[in-house]
C-alpha cells in the first residue's frame, strides 16, 4: 500500500496551502489534481439514460382523444409497430406452393371471340382493301344500316378483319369502302342479283348455328 | 312508263290497301319520301296475299343506303314482290293442299333469285315437306353456280337426304364436290358428282361455323 506524504495531504484536505509545498509535492499535488479534474468531465450516466433523458425531454403528442378520426386513422396507420408473424411450416410449404403457382401457370390470352346462342353463328369478315380510310359490313341483318358493323385495319396492312355474331341461316351483305364505295366481297363465294337493274350483286352468306352437327 | 303501269296494276288488284295501313312505316325516313308511298302499297298487297313482307322491307331499305333513284327502287321492290308470288306458287305446286309457311317462300324467293331453275326448286322442296328447304336449295344453288347439271346436283342431294344428312349438313355436300373438283383436276363433273355420292354420308364438315365455299 501507497502512503502519501502529511504535508501533501494536509494541501488536498484544504489544511494548508499548496504554496508552502516544496517544488516535488507540489508537482505531484498539479497531477493530482488535474487527475480530479479528468474525472468530474467523465459522463455520469450510461448512453441508454442519456437518449431517455432526452426523449423526456421532447414535447408530449397530442392525445388521441383530441383529435379527429382522419387524423386519428392517420397517426394509427403512420406510427411503426412491431408485427409477430408466427408460420406453421405446413402453411408455409401451401404458401409458397400457391404462389408458385400462380406465377408458373401460363396466362390465359384474354378472349375477344363472341359467343353465339343456340340459333346464331359467328360470321368473320375479312377484305383486302389497301388504302382505304374505313371498311364496314352493312347487310340485311343490320337493316342495311352503315356504321353498325365497322372492319378493323389493326395490321395497317390494307387488310380489313370483322367479326359478328349472326342469326342463323341466310343473310346479304356487302362492304363499303371510305363511306360511298359498295363493293361485293370476293371471298363470300356466293352472290346474288341486287335486283335494282344494274347487274350489281349482293354477297351472301349462310351462318351455320352453333349447335349444328360439325 | 312499264313500271308505272305495273304499280297500277298491283294497286289496281288490292283496292284501299293503302288506306288500310296502320301504325309508322319502319320505312319512314329511311326511303325517299318519291318512293315512300308506293312501296307501303307494295307491301300492303303482300300482307293482303299471305306473303313474307320483311324480304321487301329489307328490299327497300337496301336500295336507300345504296341511294339507288326512287324508281329503280319501286322496280327492285316490286321484283321482289313477283319473286315471291311465284316461290309462293312453286311450293303450293310442289306440296299440295298444305299451308305455305312464310319461311318456306323466303328460302325458295332466295333460291330463285340465285338462279336455281324452278323444276328443280319444286323436286328439292317436295323432297322434304315438312323440314326448311333453305339449306339443301342452297347447297344445289351452289352446285349449280359451280357449273354441276341441276338434275344431278338435285339427284345427288336427294341421295344424301336419304342417307341421313339433314339442314346445313347438306351444305356440304356442295363443299365436298367443289373441293373434289378442284383437287382432282381432269375429272367430269358428272365423275365428281357419283365420287361424292360414294362418299355419302360421310361428307367432311366445315372448319367454321360460317358456311363458305
Amino acid at each position: 500500500m501507497s502512503t502519501i506524504d502529511l504535508r501533501l495531504q494536509a494541501v488536498l484536505d484544504g489544511e494548508r496551502d499548496a504554496g508552502d509545498l516544496p517544488a516535488d509535492l507540489r508537482e505531484t499535488y498539479v497531477r493530482l489534481m488535474a487527475a480530479a479534474e479528468l474525472l468530474e468531465a467523465a459522463p455520469r450516466l450510461s448512453v441508454a439514460a442519456r437518449v431517455m433523458a432526452e426523449v423526456r425531454q421532447l414535447p408530449a403528442p397530442a392525445p388521441l382523444q383530441n383529435l379527429g378520426p382522419m387524423r386519428r386513422a392517420v397517426r394509427w396507420l403512420s406510427r411503426p409497430r412491431a408485427v409477430t408473424l408466427r408460420l406453421r411450416p405446413v402453411w408455409t410449404l401451401a404458401l409458397a406452393a400457391g404462389l408458385a403457382a400462380i406465377l408458373l401457370l401460363p396466362l390465359q390470352p384474354p378472349t375477344s371471340k363472341p359467343t353465339p346462342g343456340a340459333s346464331e353463328g359467328v360470321a368473320n369478315f375479312v377484305g383486302h382493301f389497301p388504302g382505304a380510310r374505313s371498311v364496314e359490313v352493312v347487310g340485311s341483318f343490320n337493316n342495311w344500316t352503315p356504321g353498325v358493323l365497322p372492319l378493323n385495319d389493326k395490321h395497317h396492312d390494307g387488310v380489313w378483319h370483322g367479326t359478328a355474331v349472326l342469326p342463323a341461316g341466310q343473310h346479304e351483305y356487302m362492304f363499303v369502302v371510305d363511306g360511298e364505295r359498295w363493293v361485293a366481297d370476293p371471298l363470300a363465294g356466293r352472290y346474288v342479283d341486287d335486283g335494282f337493274g344494274a347487274g350489281q350483286q349482293n354477297s351472301l352468306l349462310i351462318v351455320r348455328p352453333s349447335t349444328a352437327e360439325p | 312508263m312499264r313500271l308505272r303501269l305495273a304499280v297500277m296494276l298491283v294497286l289496281a288488284a288490292a283496292p284501299g290497301l293503302l288506306a288500310a295501313q296502320s301504325g309508322p312505316s319502319r320505312l319512314q325516313g329511311r326511303v325517299a319520301p318519291a318512293a315512300l308511298p308506293t312501296i307501303d302499297s307494295i307491301i300492303a298487297v303482300a300482307v293482303a296475299e299471305s306473303l313474307p313482307t320483311e324480304p321487301l322491307v329489307q328490299k327497300a331499305l337496301e336500295g336507300s343506303a345504296k341511294k339507288i333513284p326512287p324508281d329503280r327502287l319501286v322496280s327492285g321492290v316490286l321484283h321482289g314482290l313477283a319473286q315471291l308470288r311465284e316461290a309462293h306458287a312453286l311450293i303450293s305446286q310442289a306440296v299440295p293442299g298444305q299451308p305455305v309457311p312464310e319461311g318456306h317462300v323466303v328460302s325458295v324467293a332466295a333460291a330463285l333469285a340465285r338462279g336455281l331453275p324452278p323444276p328443280i326448286v319444286q323436286r328439292l322442296v317436295a323432297m322434304a315437306p315438312a323440314e326448311p328447304p333453305g339449306p339443301v336449295l342452297h347447297a344445289a344453288a351452289d352446285l349449280v353456280a359451280h357449273h354441276f347439271d341441276p338434275d344431278s346436283a338435285a339427284g345427288l342431294l336427294i341421295d344424301a337426304h336419304t342417307k341421313g344428312l339433314r339442314g346445313v349438313r347438306l351444305l356440304d355436300v356442295a363443299t365436298a364436290a367443289d373441293h373434289e373438283l378442284q383437287r382432282r383436276g381432269g375429272r367430269t363433273h358428272a365423275e365428281v358428282l357419283a365420287h361424292v355420292r360414294d362418299m355419302l354420308p360421310n361428307v367432311p364438315g366445315p372448319k367454321a361455323t360460317v358456311a363458305r365455299p
